[in-house]
């Protein structure tokens, strides 16, 4: 197939310079998309919660540092979603089951924060609140009225959000976790809901643990 | 000359500001349109490069093999979500791609199909068609957004586009190996 050594050896280097193209290029074959490599930069940059205010579905406005102190289990939406956001919200709500519940409300709270704060008024929150069966005190749906801080919200988190020009978003889904000092600590799969309830569980254990 | 003349015009055409804004709008125009027609830019450049490094070709790429190979790294390396992706975040990323296609994919194209037999002519076509074949499952059946920039719409239509393409390629190696031209003649 060789007749000479020199196609050989450029075969061989170009083969080579590939497979490295290839290795640097997927982060050493982990993260074949965006949405994964900005998972692994996040964990690894641990972005800290920026300074929020919050208004959630009972039309109490108050700052993100209301929750200081506790963990947030956080995922972000908006109402008029029909595709992945229920999911998302159905499986947020399968991890609040799993967890226990003595943890709720004082070691952590559960966090929806719509990124349309256009439409999803407390009204409509309230709505959607129910149909999740939240009970707006451990798990809060909110909006960010203010656009500047919920744009720095979503670009700190890595949440990316496309209009597609007739009232949808495309967006990307997960479960995010912030810390007691407001440091993003994991991003989860939403689709693996027990892996995500086992690692929070874990993670309150071992803040109680390291408490006594 | 004039081929360099049309791929430097094709090229620098490519590289305006609003036409790569278009192009790289939509998924499908991105991959099957602005990348292609960056590696014919290259290929169109190339006469006139080849041709000073005739002697290093003839030594090194004598059999096209490897020319062809850094040819379909390069079009696999473009085809992974993600660096379509940091083709539209990261500014680098924009300028390798403008650089890597026509120059590491166009170039060594021409310099390798003319000397490649037909056998592997048609075998590389064979693995560009299973190729598309499966980034157009990946695409159209993948439950989740592969493009953080693009909407899923955008991926379903690139999914299609890579099926109609490998399609494409079918029939053509369907009529390579069963028809014989010389019959003709």
């Amino acid at each position: 197939m060789f007749k000479n050594r020199h196609n050989a050896i450029s075969l061989l280097v170009v083969f080579l310079f590939g497979v490295v193209l290839l290795f640097i290029g997927t982060d050493g074959f982990t993260a074949f998309t965006e949405e994964t490599a900005r998972v692994n930069r996040l964990i690894q940059e641990k972005p800290v919660f920026p300074d929020v205010t919050l208004e959630d579905s009972k039309g109490r406005t108050y700052p993100i540092s209301e929750f200081e102190g506790k963990f947030m289990f956080i995922t972000f939406l908006y109402t008029a979603c029909g595709t992945v956001c229920p999911q998302l919200e159905y499986n947020m709500a399968q991890v609040y089951d799993l967890l226990p519940q003595k943890y709720m409300g004082e070691e952590i709270v559960f966090l929806s924060i719509s990124f349309d704060p256009e439409r999803d008024d407390p009204e409509t929150l309230e709505r959607y609140r129910k149909a999740f069966k939240s009970d707006g005190e451990t798990w809060r749906m909110a909006r960010i009225v203010d656009k500047t801080e919920l744009n720095t919200l979503l670009e700190k988190f890595g949440v990316i959000v496309i209009p597609d020009g007739q009232g949808n978003f495309t967006h990307n889904s997960a479960f995010y976790l912030v810390d007691k000092t407001g440091s993003l600590i994991e991003v989860m799969d939403f689709t693996n809901i027990e892996e995500a309830a086992e690692k929070v569980e874990r993670i309150l254990a071992g803040e109680q643990v390291s408490k006594r | 000359m004039t081929q360099f003349i049309y791929g430097l015009l094709l090229y620098i055409f490519l590289m305006l500001p609003p036409v790569a804004a278009l192009f790289e709008s939509m998924m499908i125009t991105h991959m099957h349109m602005q990348m292609p027609m960056l590696v014919i830019s290259g290929f169109l450049m190339s006469g006139l490069l080849l041709r000073r490094s005739h002697l290093f070709l003839e030594k090194w790429n004598h059999n096209g093999i490897p020319g062809i190979t850094l040819f379909m790294m390069i079009m696999i390396y473009w085809t992974i979500p993600r660096t379509m992706d940091e083709a539209l975040t990261m500014q680098t990323m924009e300028i390798w791609k403008f650089i890597s296609l026509p120059f590491l994919a166009g170039v060594p194209l021409r310099d390798s199909w003319k000397k490649l037999t037909k056998a592997w002519k048609n075998f590389i076509i064979f693995i560009f068609t299973v190729k598309y074949f499966g980034m157009g499952a990946l695409y159209i059946w993948s439950e989740e957004s592969l493009c953080n920039n693009y909407l899923v719409i955008d991926q379903l239509t690139l999914g299609w586009g890579f099926i109609t393409t490998a399609i494409c390629l079918v029939i053509y190696l369907v009529y390579a190996f069963s028809v014989n031209p010389s019959d003709y003649e």
